[in-house]
């Protein structure tokens, strides 16, 4: 004889649950980190090193930040296109794509300063191209520079080993703790049905735990290329 | 031969820009079929070259000056769909970054310029190759270029002419002042024509059948008639296209040279200068209206150059920038394209 509550139909509908905003943005940052991988740079065979091409890097965001002469900044856009025109049209398009996000959110912060002062135009203009340039800039040099060998120009500028490290193990890292990150979001949210009043609560345990995570697989890694030879010295690589 | 903003009503620049738009499907549909996709992104180069060779100014007889277009040039590299495309843009950066062609007046320009120039010049030219033998000697086929660009520049002239001088009959106000360009068909034909047909054509034939020359010698797989199959082609002219970027280069670096030529295009006059030009014997004596309180749009390099800096560096950064935004263009057009299969090509 089946107990009574077996024989009923179940008509369970999950209450509305509410107030899912913070659930998205956690995964929206976590999916965003999980793309963040650091693209590997494709050398030519007659490629600059790449102390010299961090050093022509910095010097063109510094003087293309700096120049207020129209002419000037003309040239370095100029040289920047002829650069950009040389590569190949699907490195192109990954260059110019973060250009144009950062050119159109710099855009958009403009976009009062025009709209109170119409004769400011130009110069917010002028600041944008200078935004557009500068991301294009760094584009380039992570598409034509292999990383391994932006370490190792680190290092030849005598930045310590430590700081290279740290550099490094982020960007590797940064990716692997995106995908936690969604991962242990999803688990959350199949496991809790129907209206969870508690959802800020868990907030601080997702953070608290990809960071202990995080610093444990640190360890981890830091302790496994030590076994294999690791000195702290990016000079070899 | 850019039409600036406000020579032109804008009921006309409607009407020319409708024409251009079926030349525009046309010209993608048909470059998608016939060429293969990193052909596509070369078109960027042809594009450059045009630009560069708007830049170089000549002086015309009677004070204005004039310059090659580049049409019947590409037309003849890549064909004349793929011309037309590439002039377009290149009138387009010149319109958005330069301020040379208005923007309402773009569509009028491209029909001018990008349709008729290219599409007779190369008319003219398949015309005169007609029965000639793949591998013939090259002579005839550089005639043919020079004839045909010179033909197609002066038709493009007489295109503009015409679209100038219909404006004074169809609006002028009530005391008979012109709202546009104010010189009638009896002036403006004579005006465009003669200088075009004294000067303007024989640089643009020069300048097509030395690049053309040029491509065919060192790059000779950059050329239509290759690309269809028309043209044997070795092995060894597929590797680099290093000479002709060296020829963009050098192209750039003389493009100072444009600046030699003073003085303003025939109707491509401010509406600050229009008042005092004498063309028909004593100064006009007023400015349109349709030109003093006309539409214009503010550009990052006005006339190729920024106010009182180095016009030298100036115009020479302004073509770097552009052949530059050309090639660019070109490549980001070939990505999402498919382009012919280069395995079943010949």
């Amino acid at each position: 004889m089946l107990p009574d509550w077996m024989t009923k139909t179940e008509e369970y509908v999950p209450p509305h649950d509410g107030g899912a905003f913070y659930y998205k943005t956690l995964k929206r940052l976590g999916g965003v980190l999980s793309r963040l991988k650091a693209e590997s740079g494709r050398e030519g065979k007659r490629s600059l090193p790449a102390w010299l091409k961090l050093v022509v890097l910095l010097l063109y965001v510094l003087f293309l930040s700096l120049s207020r002469d129209r002419l000037i900044t003309m040239g370095f856009v100029a040289s920047g296109l002829l650069v950009l025109a040389m590569m190949p049209p699907k490195d192109i398009w990954s260059v110019l794509k973060p250009g144009f996000f950062a050119a159109g959110l710099s855009a958009v912060l403009f976009l009062p300063k025009v709209i109170m002062d119409p004769g400011s135009f130009m110069n917010s203009l002028t600041v944008v191209v200078k935004v557009l340039m500068s991301v294009i800039a760094v584009g380039i040099f992570n598409r034509r520079t292999q990383w391994n060998h932006v370490t190792g120009a680190l290092r030849k500028f005598h930045v310590p080993g430590v700081v290279i490290f740290m550099i490094d193990i982020t960007f590797r890292f940064i990716v692997l703790l995106g995908n936690l990150m969604t991962e242990m979001l999803t688990a959350l949210q199949l496991r809790s049905v129907g209206r969870n009043r508690r959802k800020y609560d868990s907030v601080g345990g997702i953070m608290g735990t990809v960071f202990v995570r995080g610093a444990e697989m640190n360890r981890e890694m830091y302790e496994a290329m030590q076994c294999r030879g690791f000195t702290d010295d990016y000079r070899g690589l | 031969m850019h039409i600036p903003e406000n020579y032109l009503s804008p009921s006309t620049c409607a009407v020319m820009t409708a024409a251009a738009v079926p030349v525009w499907v046309h010209s993608v549909k048909k470059i998608k079929e016939v060429l293969p996709k990193e052909k596509i992104a070369m078109i960027g180069v042809g594009a450059a070259f045009s630009f560069l060779g708007m830049m170089f100014n000549v002086p015309l007889v009677g004070g204005t000056t004039g310059h090659a277009v580049g049409g019947t040039l590409i037309a003849l590299l890549f064909g004349p769909e793929a011309a037309c495309l590439g002039v377009s843009i290149a009138l387009l950066l010149q319109a958005v970054l330069f301020g040379d062609g208005g923007i309402l007046a773009f569509g009028a320009n491209c029909f001018n310029m990008a349709f008729v120039l290219p599409f007779v010049g190369y008319g003219v030219y398949s015309l005169i190759m007609k029965g000639a033998s793949a591998g013939s000697k090259p002579g005839r086929a550089y005639l043919a270029a020079a004839v045909g660009s010179y033909v197609g520049i002066c038709c493009a002239a007489l295109c503009c002419a015409i679209e100038f001088g219909i404006q004074p009959m169809l609006f002028h106000d009530a005391a008979g002042n012109a709202l546009y360009c104010p010189y009638d068909l009896s002036i403006a034909i004579p005006a465009m024509m003669i200088p075009h047909m004294a000067v303007a054509g024989v640089v643009e034939a020069a300048f097509t059948v030395a690049i053309y020359a040029f491509v065919r010698k060192t790059a000779p797989d950059m050329t239509y008639e290759a690309i269809r199959g028309q043209l044997p082609v070795r092995e060894e002219g597929r590797k680099g296209h290093f000479p002709v970027y060296a020829l963009v280069a050098v192209l750039i670096a003389a493009v100072p040279l444009g600046l030699l030529a003073t003085g303003t295009a025939w109707g491509e006059w401010g509406a600050d200068e229009i008042a005092e030009i004498a063309e028909t014997g004593s100064p006009l004596g007023y400015t349109p209206q349709g030109m003093a309180d006309g539409f214009s749009l503010d550009v990052l390099m006005p006339d190729y150059t920024f106010g009182e800096m180095s016009e030298v560096a100036a115009y020479i950064l302004s073509a770097v920038i552009g052949a530059a935004l050309l090639i660019i263009i070109f490549k980001l057009i070939s990505i999402p394209l498919k382009g012919k299969n280069v395995a079943n090509a010949s």
